[in-house]
């Protein structure tokens, strides 16, 4: 049976656009960060937070028959929680209310008797639409930005043990070139997040953590090939080291992506309106995962060679070509490996 | 490793993992649409689900220092023993794997499964349940210190704040006394048939000598009651009331050794509901710490009542006090709120005692019961976070996700088969042992699945193969430098494997940190990943090898493979 190959021995000069590359992933994070500004003048925060970071309560009606969202609206600021933001959750029958903090509170707002007088209230102005309360939750401002701090540490942690890891395993240059991929995929994510306007909860920083991961894991899977390429004594710059490597590994990154998106649309169609922001996190991450490692940690390491070539005094070790010579000298360096 | 022990080991993986997944029986204690505790017997899968999936309470707890100071030293100290108390109280009411733990050093979370009725949970954890009786105060101390809390009121500028609500209340004073008055026989009637113990001295003749001074900010909010001590206030004017009672001021101009604190219980007069506040002895005649046990039980005179039981000493001094205040009422204080109306004491009392209900139903005297038994928390606990989610949402999540699961399953194992046949379908066994190895390994750390966890379940389904996929490349490579089967296999799983320890060891690096940051939920979805990162090197690097040995070894000098 002959193999079914993708992309196969192919040659693509995949750093010669890096520029357009740049420009294009600067102008969309711009666009996001603009989005940014728009949505605090708009309504106070930079992005969608979640009761969890801001502190409040949320409910989740069901109603057994579809009212309109001026209904619930009214029936909500009715029950005694003017600026609440009413929204549709999935389904014309479910509404999601999200209650603002009591300011100068900094225990939980009791978010059942909320969602219990709201029901209340919904239930006689609105007889027909009989509601029940299906999922409540309340913050407390302190825990609410004491959530907000772990989960910054959380990242920032994230980092510096792939950092530290990558250092181990690579070299210092693999893992600053690996770190300002990921820290380009979070200012990506967090524009897809602006532009979709989608609700920030934990559940979804660890969908940015995930796809910090993967990210890096397949920027990991090309650096790899090009540790590996560099040690064969080739007469290559780095640049064509690099491209070469992308070019190895691009059947591996088809598929895999492949297969992953084919996970996360699947979970984006079936698994429902609770897990939806991470979900298309996750979708988006595949996509800003793939680029990130081609052109940020590939376009960062060229740059971080030219500007710090690999000689300390007279020994001219910058490039694969100089370490090619200088294993020819007898001299191993290692490079790109322990 | 040889090929025999390869295969044992697959087979040994396997049994154990069916072992951790095997259906066992359950007992857990259900709480009926009465409010009856039962134990019922359930067989399941021994996976556990978070609560968002299974619905139930989640709180966490903290120490309330709004009301009195508590020194940051103290409080982990007193939320160690807050913790106890907590459990104690959760464990009774028979919720099977409900959780209680710390949470830091000054947290306590619980998570209780199933619990549908939330406010009921935060009620039972939220309540210190400081237990106090305490006599009634028959000086008419109140009524003496009247005008002077008037002044201060006045001083302190209160007034102002409160006078819109105050001064209605005090023009319709004059006509509610009497009709407070008026009413006196039938409120007195409703009260003995919930107190059989209260129906002793006719005390009207005391409300009728005291003239409030109606016109006063203070006293204008208050109606002489039945009994001394006793104040209706009517339910609009209680936040007024409140303000005034939180001044240092006013606290200060209250009659010394004496305790002012609201009831339980609303009495409607004239379509007007009033709350009776009742002036109190400070100092407690006994407390709840000699309490050794309590029952709720009905009582065909008091309705739903809760008997309960003082220890010996407990016994011999509640003896000694009720009988220095025979004929005087005493009031059963539950944090700082008279329960139901004081009754007489008639005679003194012993070791037992009993706490009518009021109107309330059987379910409340089983938490206050509970709460009872299981003591007084040693310092307020405020809820800071509260979560509870029903339970056909989180079977609606399951759903969903299990639907999710079976089509991201489907969709890989084409793709794997299309695109590399016969090893594409090595790969997919390997795929159904790493399903089953990370269900066991969830089942066997006994993790609980979360909503998340099954979107990280789903998404590890498609990284899981990565390691397929970089190996078979590798392999591919080899077979096009002209390498025998045998020697591209060898060669191709040996090229892969450092790719693929160093990127999955970067996302278990994640996965961990993840772990100690998140909380609910996002661990849930940590502990997944993890499960499923292990499973899938254990299944693509071990499994699927041994796979390709065995077909070699039925195969001998295979020429070409199917990639």
């Amino acid at each position: 049976m002959p193999m079914l190959r993708i992309l196969h021995d192919t040659k693509y000069d995949f750093i010669k656009y890096w520029k357009a590359a740049a420009i294009g992933t600067i102008g969309f994070i711009v666009l996001g960060l603009a989005l940014m500004l728009y949505h605090k003048e708009r309504t106070g925060h930079y992005l969608n937070y979640s009761v969890e970071f801001t502190g409040g309560a949320v409910v989740q009606l069901q109603f057994a028959s579809a009212p309109g969202p001026d209904a619930v609206r009214g029936a909500v600021s009715n029950a005694g929680f003017p600026g609440s933001e009413v929204t549709q959750f999935g389904k014309a029958t479910d509404y999601l209310i999200r209650v603002p903090p009591k300011t100068g509170d900094a225990s939980a707002v009791n978010a059942d008797s909320v969602g219990a007088q709201i029901a209340a209230t919904i239930n006689k102005q609105l007889p027909n639409d009989q509601a029940k309360v299906v999922r409540a939750e309340s913050v407390g401002a302190r825990v609410g930005s004491e959530l907000q701090t772990k989960a910054i540490t959380a990242i920032l942690i994230s980092f510096m043990v792939t950092l530290i890891y990558l250092a181990f395993r690579f070299e210092w240059r693999f893992g600053v070139a690996a770190i300002i991929a990921t820290a380009h995929d979070i200012l990506t994510t967090m524009a897809f997040l602006a532009m979709m306007h989608l609700e920030i909860s934990l559940t979804v920083v660890a969908a940015l953590l995930t796809v910090i991961g993967y990210s890096l894991n397949d920027t990991i899977i090309i650096f790899d090939r090009v540790r590996e390429n560099l040690k064969k004594q080739r007469k290559e710059s780095l640049r064509d080291v690099l491209n070469r490597s992308i070019n190895e590994t691009l059947p591996r990154s088809v598929l895999t992506h492949a297969t992953v998106l084919a996970a996360t649309l699947s979970l984006l169609v079936f698994a429902g309106e609770v897990i939806r922001p991470f979900s298309w996190i996750m979708a988006f991450g595949v996509f800003t995962g793939t680029f990130s490692s081609i052109y940020v940690a590939g376009a960062i390491l060229l740059w971080i060679e030219r500007k710090w070539p690999r000689s300390t005094g007279t020994e001219n070790k910058g490039t694969a070509k100089a370490l090619a010579e200088g294993r020819r000298r007898e001299r191993p360096t290692p490079v790109g490996s322990r | 490793m040889p090929l025999k022990y390869r295969v044992l080991t697959i087979v040994g993986l396997v049994l154990v993992s069916l072992f951790f997944l095997f259906p066992r029986n359950v007992t857990q204690r259900v709480r009926g649409a009465d409010g009856i505790l039962r134990d019922e017997t359930v067989r399941h899968v021994p996976l556990q689900r978070g609560l968002d999936l299974k619905g139930g309470t989640y709180l966490a707890l903290e120490v309330d220092d709004s009301k009195q100071a508590i020194p940051n030293d103290k409080k982990a100290d007193a939320i160690e023993r807050a913790l106890k108390t907590v459990r104690s109280r959760i464990e009774g009411t028979g919720v099977s794997e409900a959780i209680v733990q710390k949470e830091g050093a000054n947290r306590i979370v619980v998570q209780i499964p199933g619990e549908e009725d939330p406010q009921r949970a935060q009620k039972l954890v939220e309540e210190q349940a400081f237990l106090e009786f305490k006599i009634t105060d028959k000086s008419q101390a109140l009524d003496r210190a009247l005008p002077k809390l008037d002044q201060v009121v006045k001083q302190r500028g209160l007034l102002a704040k409160a006078d819109t609500s105050a001064k209605p209340a005090a023009q319709a004073s004059k006509g509610l006394e009497n009709l407070l008055k008026g009413a006196d026989t039938s409120a007195k009637k409703a009260d003995s048939a919930k107190k059989g113990t209260a129906v002793a001295k006719k005390d009207s003749a005391n409300a009728d000598s005291l003239k409030l001074q109606a016109g006063g900010a203070f006293s204008s909010l208050l109606q002489q009651g039945n009994m001394p001590g006793e104040f209706y206030v009517e339910t609009n004017n209680i936040p007024t009331l409140e303000t005034y009672l939180a001044d240092s001021a006013v606290l200060a101009a209250m009659p010394p050794g004496k305790d002012f604190i609201p009831g339980t219980d609303s009495t409607s007069l004239a379509n007007k509901w009033y709350r009776a506040y009742y002036v109190v002895d400070h100092n407690p005649i006994i407390t709840g710490d000699y309490l050794t046990d309590a029952r709720p039980n009905q009582s065909p005179t008091d309705g739903t009542i809760v008997e309960f039981q003082l220890t010996n000493e407990g016994g011999r001094r509640f003896r000694n006090e009720t009988g220095k205040h025979l004929q005087d009422y005493m009031a059963i204080i539950l944090d700082k709120r008279v329960m139901g109306r004081p009754p007489i004491i008639n005679g003194t009392i012993g070791t037992r005692g009993q706490i009518t209900m009021g109107g309330k139903g059987l379910a409340e005297a089983q938490d206050l019961a509970l709460v009872l038994r299981a003591g007084a928390l040693p310092v307020p606990l405020k809820v800071v976070q509260a979560q509870s989610i029903g339970p056909t949402l989180g079977q609606d999540s399951v759903d969903k996700g299990f639907r999710a699961s079976l089509i991201s399953v489907l969709l890989v194992v084409v793709i794997m088969i299309v695109y590399y046949k016969f090893s594409g379908m090595l790969a997919v066994g390997g795929l159904i042992l790493y399903v089953l190895y990370t269900l066991a390994a969830l089942a066997g750390f006994g993790a609980a699945l979360t909503m998340p966890g099954i979107a990280g379940f789903v998404l590890s389904i498609g990284i899981a193969v990565d390691a397929n996929v970089l190996i078979f490349e590798r392999i591919r490579e080899e077979l096009d430098r002209g390498k025998t089967v045998r020697t591209a296999i060898d060669e191709g799983f040996r090229h892969a494997m450092p790719a693929i320890v160093d990127s999955n060891v970067s996302t278990i690096l994640t996965a961990a940190v993840l772990y100690q940051y998140g909380t609910g939920p996002v661990k849930g979805f940590a502990v997944t990943l993890i499960a499923g990162i292990v499973a899938s090197l254990v299944t693509s690097i071990f499994v699927v090898r041994t796979f390709y040995l065995l077909w070699l070894s039925r195969s001998r000098g295979a020429q070409t493979l199917s990639i």
